[in-house]
């Protein structure tokens, strides 16, 4: 494994009797977009903060290509931000404020006026060098802020929850645009975002965060597919989530029935958590349901059907369903055995990836063929 | 953390705070336990508090600061009022300040010639047939000189009072079917009341310590204690008792700040 | 009906705030020697007052001081501003405030009568220096009330995305807050100015024999009656105030650097 760029170790930080970040160890690779996405106060903001060298943790060792930072401040470090509010000099223009890093080392005229070009049409804002910072829009703000941290040449870019502040559209838009600059460059970005649609979207890389612990780290898919419990399976996506027991490796109980599965590793009777995800469901024929469920509401979503129904058990079910179902119906509810997820309770992060990794390789011949 | 530079720059103002606002304070405070030769006497708060020319002297002062706080207050509501509502209200507010920028001597010294024997309000006087009076050295003379120099200091902050108020609350009010008279009472005065607190403190302190109007106009027979502080300091030098007094107006200042302080509950 | 009823009181009370000036500036071109009985034009009071040499040299000292006091107000008074923008700490924060204020809600003669207990004390002679020495005194809370705000109104971002971009303290300081406060600062040096033109109290207190301001000159000609050349002075002072305030007002209102001729055209439209 390659030298990993940025890494934090047992980094806690407080104030006062205030604990923001528990102990957290995370490493960053070069070349690659990293989002922390937790709600406020998850403490994602700080751990952005350290990296940007804007606070200094209270334990624990930051590392940048192996080196201590801990005490380097921000303007000594390869790295730069993108702010929130974007945090734009009101009394420069956009040539001034993109070019504010290399006037501050003494860059020379033209290297200055090339290098703000090449930002500003990286940005898609070519020819905007004389505007004021007040007669730009928010989205224009936004990219006037990227280029000036880019023109910086960083080897990390921080970006915190910089899409915040625009509109749906133009949101996508910048999402799309972000990853594809971050590709082009091939330096690492580490996104900072409450939005869960837009971690999926854009990353390599997740970490979950809640109440200043990292609770789950892996690919969009991973975190998708398999969250490792309750918590991280509400905030990722929407979820059923219905309590169930594990009866022996791949069969799991739950909503009064047995269900072949493709989990395991965990104690016989095991008491568990069941997710299974609404669009994973589909609504078929009473006779051809592995459970029945009573339609209760049904809304249009434009590509799909939102439609809330219980089984017997009284336990309550979303589906997102392509056909229309009638409500007080009586309909078959259908899953694959490998859109089970099973979630242990309280399991902690390594136990879940040496789990995985334990049942996925004795299966690893099966799912070959 | 790397703000410790912009810390050292401000060490003249911390040395500013020390020397001009703390230091003086305290000698003010020692001076008043000093005799005029300088030995330590409570004898000054003895005298202040026995002999009754120092007593009456603080009610008089008061009883002058007060009336000219409600004759300012009298004519700079309505005019705070009806200035808000106008369309160009930041203008007329100019015009409000501009008189203050005025140097204060100089309006004192115009009434000086308008007040005169034969000056131009007697004229006018003699004109509609009253006939000319005293008006130079009088109590009347003094307040509304007094009252005069204060007027932009009530306005003002009556008037920024009242353009902050919600335009939604008074439309609400008269939806739920109060009368603009009704509005006035139950929305907008007592949503105003923190203007009129700053207004009232704006003019009733610096009219308790005024001294100049009260010899230019008032001829000495008004004695503030700004007046008796003067006295004491500059013309019999006897600081002592002159810091006690200082220490009264201290004292008279901290109350009046007191009972107009900002409450939840409006009222005076 | 009442809207006329207001628009007569607005007016009567205009005319109760003005009059007074207006009557000084009018007698002042009076061919008499008395404000009454205007008997004809005349700038006869203004060569007076041209020619005494001693109110000239008053005039020039009240401006010195003017100017002087309001320079070192604004050094001191925008790094004291600073000072308290960056103490972290709400209480001390709290109490630096309090301290600044005190000045600003002190009466006059409470200001003068310590300020000379305080120069006897320490053995400096009263006079020009004295002068100085209160004017800048009162003068720098005033700043920092002007300036503070500016600053806290500031993003704090900004700091932090100049050092993010390799500003050192020095260079944060010159090319990022004292720009943006930069309004603030001129705002509290034009009102360090009027305050120092405008104050009688406390130079009354802490002059000597030797040394006058204008105010001080006024106080004492006018105990003894009616000089026009007076009124003569006040008309002047009273264009001076036109122009400080037409100055402030300009400040006030121009918000952001003016820097950009687009800017300025914009701001000239509107």
């Amino acid at each position: 494994m390659t030298q990993p760029i940025i890494e934090f170790e047992h980094v806690a930080m407080q104030y006062g009797d205030n604990v923001v970040l528990k102990s957290i160890d995370l490493e960053i690779e070069s070349g690659k977009f990293y989002t922390l996405l937790g709600s406020s106060g998850s403490g994602k903001t700080t751990i952005l903060r350290l990296m940007a060298g804007f606070l200094t943790p209270t334990a624990g060792n930051i590392y940048f290509e192996g080196k201590n930072i801990n005490n380097v401040p921000p303007e000594k470090r390869r790295i730069n931000t993108v702010f929130q509010n974007y945090a734009l000099f009101p009394n420069m223009n956009v040539f001034e404020n993109v070019a504010f890093g290399m006037t501050l080392k003494g860059k020379s005229k033209r290297e200055m006026t090339e290098k703000v070009s090449e930002m500003l049409a990286l940005v898609k804002l070519s020819g905007y060098e004389d505007r004021e910072i007040s007669e730009l829009s928010g989205g224009q703000q936004q990219r006037v802020a990227i280029a000036r941290a880019l023109a910086n040449e960083p080897e990390i870019l921080v970006l915190d929850e910089p899409l915040s502040a625009l509109d749906y559209k133009l949101r996508k838009t910048m999402q799309y645009e972000l990853r594809n600059i971050q590709q082009r460059l091939g330096i690492t970005f580490v996104f900072v975002t409450h939005d869960q649609e837009e971690a999926l979207a854009m990353s390599d890389w997740i970490f979950v965060m809640d109440d200043g612990e990292i609770l789950q780290n892996g690919t969009p898919v991973d975190i998708y597919d398999a969250p490792i419990n309750h918590f991280v399976a509400e905030f990722i996506g929407e979820s059923n989530i219905i309590p169930g027991v594990m009866r022996e490796d791949y069969l799991v109980a739950f909503a009064g029935k047995e269900f072949e599965n493709v989990d395991g590793g965990m104690r016989p009777n095991e008491p568990v958590e069941v997710v299974l995800r609404p669009e994973d469901l589909d609504l078929v024929d009473v006779s051809e349901g592995k459970l029945v469920v009573t339609i209760d509401d049904e809304s249009f979503r434009g590509d799909y059907y939102e439609i809330t129904a219980h089984d017997d058990d009284q336990n309550h079910w979303q589906v997102q369903a392509t056909n229309s179902a009638e409500v007080g119906q009586r309909y078959g509810l259908y899953f694959d055995p490998e859109d089970i997820h099973i979630m242990r309770l309280n399991e902690s992060e390594e136990d879940f990836d040496a789990r995985l990794e334990q049942y996925e390789e004795e299966e690893a011949p099966d799912a070959s063929d | 953390m790397h703000q410790t530079k912009a810390f050292n720059y401000s060490v003249p103002y911390y040395a500013w705070l020390l020397l001009f606002v703390i230091a003086p304070v305290i000698l003010l405070l020692f001076e008043s336990f000093m005799d005029v030769h300088g030995n330590f006497t409570l004898n000054n708060y003895q005298t202040y508090f026995s002999s009754g020319t120092y007593i009456r002297m603080t009610f008089n002062s008061v009883f002058f600061a007060f009336m000219v706080t409600v004759i300012t207050l009298a004519i700079s509501y309505p005019m705070a009022l009806i200035m808000s509502r106008l369309k160009h209200a930041q203008f007329w507010l100019m015009l409000v300040i501009l008189p203050t920028w005025v140097n204060l001597l100089l309006k004192a010294y115009a009434f000086i010639g308008l007040f005169a024997k034969q000056g131009t309000l007697n004229e006018f006087l003699t004109f509609v047939g009253i006939g000319p009076q005293q008006i130079m050295f009088t109590d009347g003379a003094f307040m509304a000189v007094a009252a005069y120099v204060q007027i932009p200091f009530m306005i003002m902050p009556i008037f920024n009072s009242l353009v902050e108020i919600d335009q939604s609350l008074v439309n609400a009010a008269r939806d739920l079917g109060a009368s603009s008279a009704q509005t006035l009472r139950k929305v907008i005065i007592p949503l105003s009341m923190n203007g009129v607190r700053t207004g009232v403190q704006a003019v009733f302190i610096p009219t308790l310590s005024l001294f100049m109007i009260t010899r230019l106009i008032g001829g000495n027979r008004v004695i503030t204690l700004g007046t008796a502080i003067e006295e004491h300091f500059l013309v019999t030098q006897n600081w002592g008792m002159g810091s006690t007094i200082g220490i009264i107006l201290i004292i008279a200042m901290a109350i009046t700040m007191y009972l107009t302080r900002d409450r939840k509950q409006g009222g005076k | 009906m009442k809207h006329k009823a207001a628009s007569l009181y607005l007016i009567f009370v205009f005319v109760v705030m003005y009059l007074p000036i207006f009557y000084l500036i009018f007698y002042s071109f009076n061919a008499g020697d008395y404000m009454n009985n205007f008997s004809g034009f005349s700038l006869e009071h203004y060569r007076t007052l041209f020619s005494d040499y001693r109110l000239m040299r008053i005039l020039a000292n009240t401006f010195i001081i003017a100017l002087l006091s309001a320079l070192f107000a604004t050094l001191i008074g925008t790094f004291g501003a600073l000072g308290i923008y960056h103490t972290r700490r709400r209480g001390t924060r709290n109490t630096l405030l309090s301290l600044n204020n005190i000045l600003i809600v002190s009466p006059d003669v409470i200001i003068g009568a310590s300020f000379l207990i305080l120069f006897t004390l320490i053995g400096m002679k009263l006079g020009f220096l004295s002068v100085l020495l209160a004017h800048i005194a009162f003068s720098i809370p005033i700043v920092v009330l002007m300036v503070l705000p500016r600053l806290n109104e500031m993003n704090p971002a900004l700091i932090d995305a100049a050092h993010d971009l390799g500003a050192n303290d020095y260079q944060v300081l010159s090319q990022i807050v004292l720009p943006y406060a930069w309004p603030g600062i001129l705002s509290g040096f034009f009102m360090a100015i009027t305050y120092s033109l405008d104050d009688f109290a406390v130079t009354f207190f802490v002059t000597g024999n030797g040394f006058s301001t204008l105010s001080i000159e006024i106080y004492s000609r006018a105990r003894q009656g009616i000089d026009l050349s007076i009124n003569a002075l006040s008309t002047l002072m009273f264009l001076v105030s036109l122009v400080l305030i037409v100055i402030y007002y300009f400040l006030s209102t121009y918000q952001q650097r003016g820097s950009k001729k687009k800017r300025t055209l914009g701001t000239a439209v509107r």
